[in-house]
């Protein structure tokens, strides 16, 4: 208790993979809050600028058994050594333990690009070219300035939305308030999801609703045995998706539920958890 | 001390020690840091008031509320309103990305303008609104003065028949003496098509998913954008959590392996084109073990039991029907399912205490099959759960306010009273109100073009259209076209004369009845922003042509500006009856809509209803909106119709011009007998699968890219998987036995070839993907816009082989026979 306490809020996120829908909507969001450029073509994957970005998987099943879902990957924020702050070698990247935000600074950044090798989620994009704003054209127009653009060969990645929690404390302190409520700070993608499918909030406060779904039973994270703590987890009730979410050799899964769960009523997908 | 060498070495040395000392080198690398990030073309985006205007996104049918942020006058970034009933807050990925249709420069007309260079090449000069404006009105006295009026026509794409802006067009091609005023097909004409038919109301669509709890899905593509994602996904999440308890079951019916599909409960895969079949099949189920609701077909339906006539003639019921064609083996043959499925869909419908089987194809923003949306309307019917909790909802137009008559002269008279281009409404289209494709072919026929000048509103039907290109073919023939569109898209690419509308950001205008919506509701967006460039809100300039116009026509339009004429509209709102304006946005709308006590307005008289209506942008009833309680059905029989008295109307009394035979032939109806009059499987008109082209190509919508006539904002490119669109190529999705069949390989180019055209695509490997299908989004394959857009991928319909729907005459593009070759 008193460790969580010196360290303050927690924020992180659920995502409920059952509701998501893969609409794209946390992406765009995403983009359209922090000023991300948009290139010409986003084809290649390798330099497309995606902070939030929206995986595609499939149960691998034929015809006419298959199943495709959507798992979006924000930045984990993860809480324990985060590799891309260990490697960084100007300090531009900082795990907060006020916030549990892992921030990133953009003047400091020399773009070694370390930190975007060593992030086991890839969620950590390059800036090879200044961003695409043609003069004349209008795509800065709708630019935030509570967001600083970013230049060619700086390294940029999800921020939890940072600067809505500034805001959101500018707000409370004008209002001569000290701490903010759970709906006050939520990220951009959160709050666009129209599925309702992320959920965001501080993991340190049981009042939060984050903080009691990482107690479900259908609750994991990415990667969970390397150790990092990520701190964005996610819900799915289906064992085919939880058992993507690390490397497993054979055997070391253990599906969640019962295998007699599929064969019940309800479940008329025959087929979909078997392993 | 001596200045030697060595000393000034000592200096040297010394002095850059003594500096590392001091907060000087590390000041000037962070120095260093920032001027190096500092350059010129880094944009820095000007701080400012932080504002926050509200309005409603008319970008599809949905009618989303949106807040945007604004940091002085520029918007900044839109966001769903939370305080709005249609969406709790979402908003779907285009929605999100509509301030770059806002501020992208390259994809807009800034100012009216003419063209200069040769059709097509979007080559334009600018005029001012006063010549625009001009040259129309000139060439529409013109056209009145040789006493042609009726080759004015009107291409509309407003998503709502009945909202104000397609009533001005079509009141100004009236007054002006043109019967040619078209529409750009969606399902909402096929949906008001089969409701008329069968129930005597015009509809719209009001279905009341959200409370149901078994959903039968034909097509529909809940999540790839149907009707209106931010309400429609937040019904999905509704349902998702009751399907966890076991409360309930969506069932999504199609041949691939969509987003809806994955994740909906059970996936029934069938032959494309064969969804009638499987209603009526599990209609079947139900009567043949008794399952149907007894009271409400004995008291409410007509035609269920075999009938005899006034005028002595036996028919045949639906019940005879069903029992003697749709049995599950039968269906089975045609669908490619196994009997026992089709009976269990049938029990699991039965059982159920509010189910829906609905009706639409990925997003809805194309029509449908007539027939098979009768087959469908009529499973809820034998249900009984048409008009409950639930399910479909019987509903009425608005009752929104109505634009007074207006006279026409002898010119107007005239013109008005020759027949349509299109044939609709005409004895082989009793029903359609509108058949573009039919104009296209009439234009396109030899001959000079009979259309000498063609408007064209909210559309680009030269992209959208699924007609192989016939339509892009008839514009080549027509005189002069003028565009309305605030977008450089294609259709505007192929116009003489533009008089850009601002982007919906910058006007006012209505969203009528958010598609699909269980309860009547009136959006009203308004200027987020100042209009950006030179452009006029298309209202205003009919208004403003009607008056240069003068004489009846200008007597047609009394009023100073568009906002007059929605005021009226809102006054008849005010007369119906109470309303509220606002939501708080506590409970979800839905959760109670069941009519307990009579419902108090919150506003005290028109006045505050007007103004608070312009601020909020919303009039609504929380109730169900079921047309009449006691008497639902207006049809001829005054009951639910499965025997269709509209349809033998239309096919018998019109003996004069043939025979049955001729007139069933002309409508495309191959059975025969009482069948006709009834819903029931029509095979397809075009042989799918001949030697010649074995495969048939399925188009398929993506919630992420848009297919209606505004383009794709460029955010969404980030969305698009790099085996959905790599550089400037898409893929088609392939099942890997079909692949193999040909020796193709992933991401591999080939040649898709239908009778129409063929496209230059890659193969994306997809065991999702029915075996024999080639699948292709809609969406790409723009050739205007800008460099995000154009040239990327391939449209596939380009390559649509066009059929007509049996009865109502509308596109068949859900089914085209192609062939695949390497290229």
């Amino acid at each position: 208790m008193e460790e969580e306490h010196v360290h303050g809020h927690r924020f992180g996120m659920v995502i409920d993979l059952d509701k998501c829908t893969g609409c794209g909507t946390c992406m765009v969001a995403c983009a359209a809050e922090n000023n991300v450029s948009v290139r010409p073509d986003e084809s290649d994957k390798q330099r497309s600028i995606t902070w939030m970005q929206l995986f595609k998987i499939s149960n691998g099943k034929d015809f006419p058994d298959t199943e495709v879902s959507y798992f979006p990957r924000p930045c984990m924020h993860c809480n324990h050594h985060p590799p891309c702050v260990s490697v960084c070698v100007a300090t531009a990247t900082k795990l907060d333990f006020h916030t549990g935000i892992v921030s990133q600074i953009y003047t400091r950044c020399i773009g070694c690009r370390y930190c975007q090798a060593a992030c086991p989620y890839q969620a950590r994009y390059f800036n090879w070219w200044d961003g695409y704003f043609p003069k004349g054209k209008g795509l800065d127009r709708y630019l935030s300035p509570e967001v600083s653009p970013r230049m060619r060969g700086v390294v940029e990645k999800c921020t939890f939305c940072h600067h809505r929690l500034m805001r959101a404390k500018n707000q409370a302190y004008a209002e001569d308030r000290r701490e903010i409520e759970e709906d006050e700070y939520v990220t951009a993608c959160a709050e666009a999801c129209p599925a309702q499918a992320i959920t965001f909030g501080d993991l340190n406060n049981p009042e939060h609703k984050v903080s009691q779904l990482i107690k479900h039973p259908f609750a994991f994270r990415l990667l969970d045995r390397l150790g990092t703590e990520p701190k964005v987890y996610y819900l799915s009730s289906r064992d085919w998706i939880r058992r993507l979410a690390d490397n497993f050799l054979p055997g070391e899964y253990h599906p969640v539920v019962n295998k007699n769960w599929m064969e019940r009523e309800w479940s008329t997908k025959p087929g979909r958890d078997t392993f | 001390m001596e200045l030697n060498r060595r000393n000034f070495v000592k200096l040297l040395v010394g002095g850059a020690v003594g500096i590392q000392l001091t907060p000087l080198p590390w000041k000037l690398t962070d120095d260093i840091a920032i001027w190096t990030q500092n350059w010129p073309w880094v944009p820095v985006p000007p701080a400012g008031a932080f504002d926050s205007v509200k309005s409603v996104c008319s970008l599809c049918p949905g009618g989303c509320g949106i807040a945007v942020r604004k940091v002085d006058e520029r918007a900044v970034k839109i966001e769903g309103r939370t305080d709005y009933p249609v969406n709790p807050g979402g908003i779907c990925p285009i929605g999100m990305g509509g301030l770059q249709l806002l501020y992208d420069k390259d994809i807009r007309f800034t100012r009216p303008m003419k063209r200069v260079g040769p059709r097509g090449a979007g080559v334009f000069q600018d005029i001012s609104w006063e010549e625009a404006i001009g040259t129309l009105c000139s060439r529409i006295s013109d056209l009145r003065s040789q006493g042609k009026p009726e080759a004015l026509a009107a291409v509309d794409g407003s998503y709502m028949r009945g909202s104000t802006m397609s009533l001005l067009i079509e009141r100004l091609l009236k007054a002006i003496g043109s019967p040619n005023y078209l529409r750009t097909p969606s399902f909402e004409d096929t949906y008001q098509m089969t409701s008329t038919l069968m129930t005597g109301r015009e509809g719209p669509l009001a279905c009341d998913l959200e409370n149901s709890d078994f959903v039968l899905s034909f097509g529909c593509g809940f999540l790839e954008g149907w009707e209106g994602a931010g309400r429609i996904l937040n019904a999905w999440t509704i349902l998702r959590d009751k399907a966890l308890s076991k409360k309930a079951k969506v069932v999504q019916i199609e041949s691939r392996a969509s987003n809806t599909a994955s994740k909906a409960d059970l996936w029934v895969p069938i032959k494309p084109q064969t969804e009638a079949a499987l209603a009526l099949g599990i209609s079947h189920v139900l009567v043949k073990e008794g399952l149907y609701n007894r009271k409400f077909v004995e008291e409410q339906c007509f035609g269920f039991d075999d009938w005899t006539s006034s005028d002595g003639k036996e028919h045949i019921g639906f019940k005879t029907l069903l029992l003697k064609k749709y049995g599950p083996e039968q269906v089975a043959q045609i669908t490619g399912l196994k009997p026992s499925r089709i009976v269990s869909l049938a029990v699991d419908f039965a059982k159920a205490k509010a189910p829906v089987a609905l009706f639409g194809k990925e997003k809805g923003d194309l029509n449908g099959s007539l027939y098979e949306c009768m087959s469908i309307m009529a499973l809820n019917a034998l249900a009984g759960k048409l008009n409950q909790p639930g399910g479909i909802l019987i509903s009425d137009p608005l009752p929104l306010g109505i634009l007074p008559d207006f006279q026409q002269d002898p010119v107007a008279l005239a013109g008005n009273s020759k027949p349509r281009l299109d044939g609709a409404g005409s004895p082989s289209y009793p029903f359609t109100r509108s058949l573009i494709n039919n104009f296209a072919d009439t234009v396109s026929g030899s001959g000079d073009s009979p259309v000498d000048t063609l408007m064209v509103f909210s559309s680009n039907p030269a992209f959208t259209l699924p007609d192989g290109g016939r339509f892009k073919k008839a514009l080549e023939k027509i005189p002069f076209i003028v565009s309305f569109s605030p977008f450089r898209d294609e259709t505007a690419f192929m116009a003489d004369l533009i008089l850009p509308n601002h982007t919906y950001l910058e006007k006012m205008d209505d969203v009528v009845w958010p598609a699909a919506l269980q309860f009547p509701l009136y959006g009203l967006s308004r200027p987020v922003v100042k209009p950006l460039y030179d452009t006029r809100h298309s209202g205003d300039v009919i208004l403003q042509i009607a008056k240069k116009l003068g004489n009846t026509i200008g007597d047609a339009f009394p009023w100073g500006a568009y906002e007059d004429v929605l005021k009226i509209r809102a006054m008849g709102l005010f007369k119906s009856g109470p309303g509220l304006v606002h939501y708080d946005g506590k409970t979800q709308t839905w959760e109670d809509l069941q009519v307990k006590t009579a419902l108090k307005p919150d506003y005290k008289d028109f006045d505050e209803l007007w103004k608070t209506l312009k601020s909020n942008g919303l009039w609504y009833r929380p109730q169900y909106a079921t047309g009449a309680g006691q008497d639902p059905f207006k049809t001829p029989t005054g009951r639910f119709e499965f025997y269709n008295s509209r349809i033998e109307q239309a096919v018998s009394g019109n003996t004069r011009n043939g025979s049955r035979e001729e007139i069933l032939d002309a409508m495309g109806i191959h059975v025969r007998g009482d069948e006709v009059f009834m819903p029931h499987y029509e095979k397809p008109a075009i042989p799918v699968k001949s030697s010649d082209y074995p495969l048939q190509l399925v188009p398929y919508e993506l919630i992420n890219l848009a297919t209606s006539w505004t383009p794709s904002p460029p955010f969404l490119m980030k969305t698009l998987y790099d085996n959905e669109l790599l550089k400037d190529t898409s893929f088609a999705e392939i099942h890997p036995r079909t692949a193999a069949e040909y020796h193709l390989k992933d991401a591999q180019r080939v040649w898709i070839e239908s009778p129409s055209g063929k496209v230059n695509v890659r193969i994306a490997l997809f065991e999702g993907a029915m075996p024999g299908m080639v699948y292709l989004p809609l969406g790409l394959g723009h050739s205007a816009y800008d460099e995000f857009l154009r040239g990327k991928g391939s449209n596939p319909n380009d390559i649509i082989h066009p059929s007509k729907d049996p009865l109502s005459g509308m596109p068949v593009w859900w089914n085209t026979p192609v062939r695949i070759t390497k290229a």
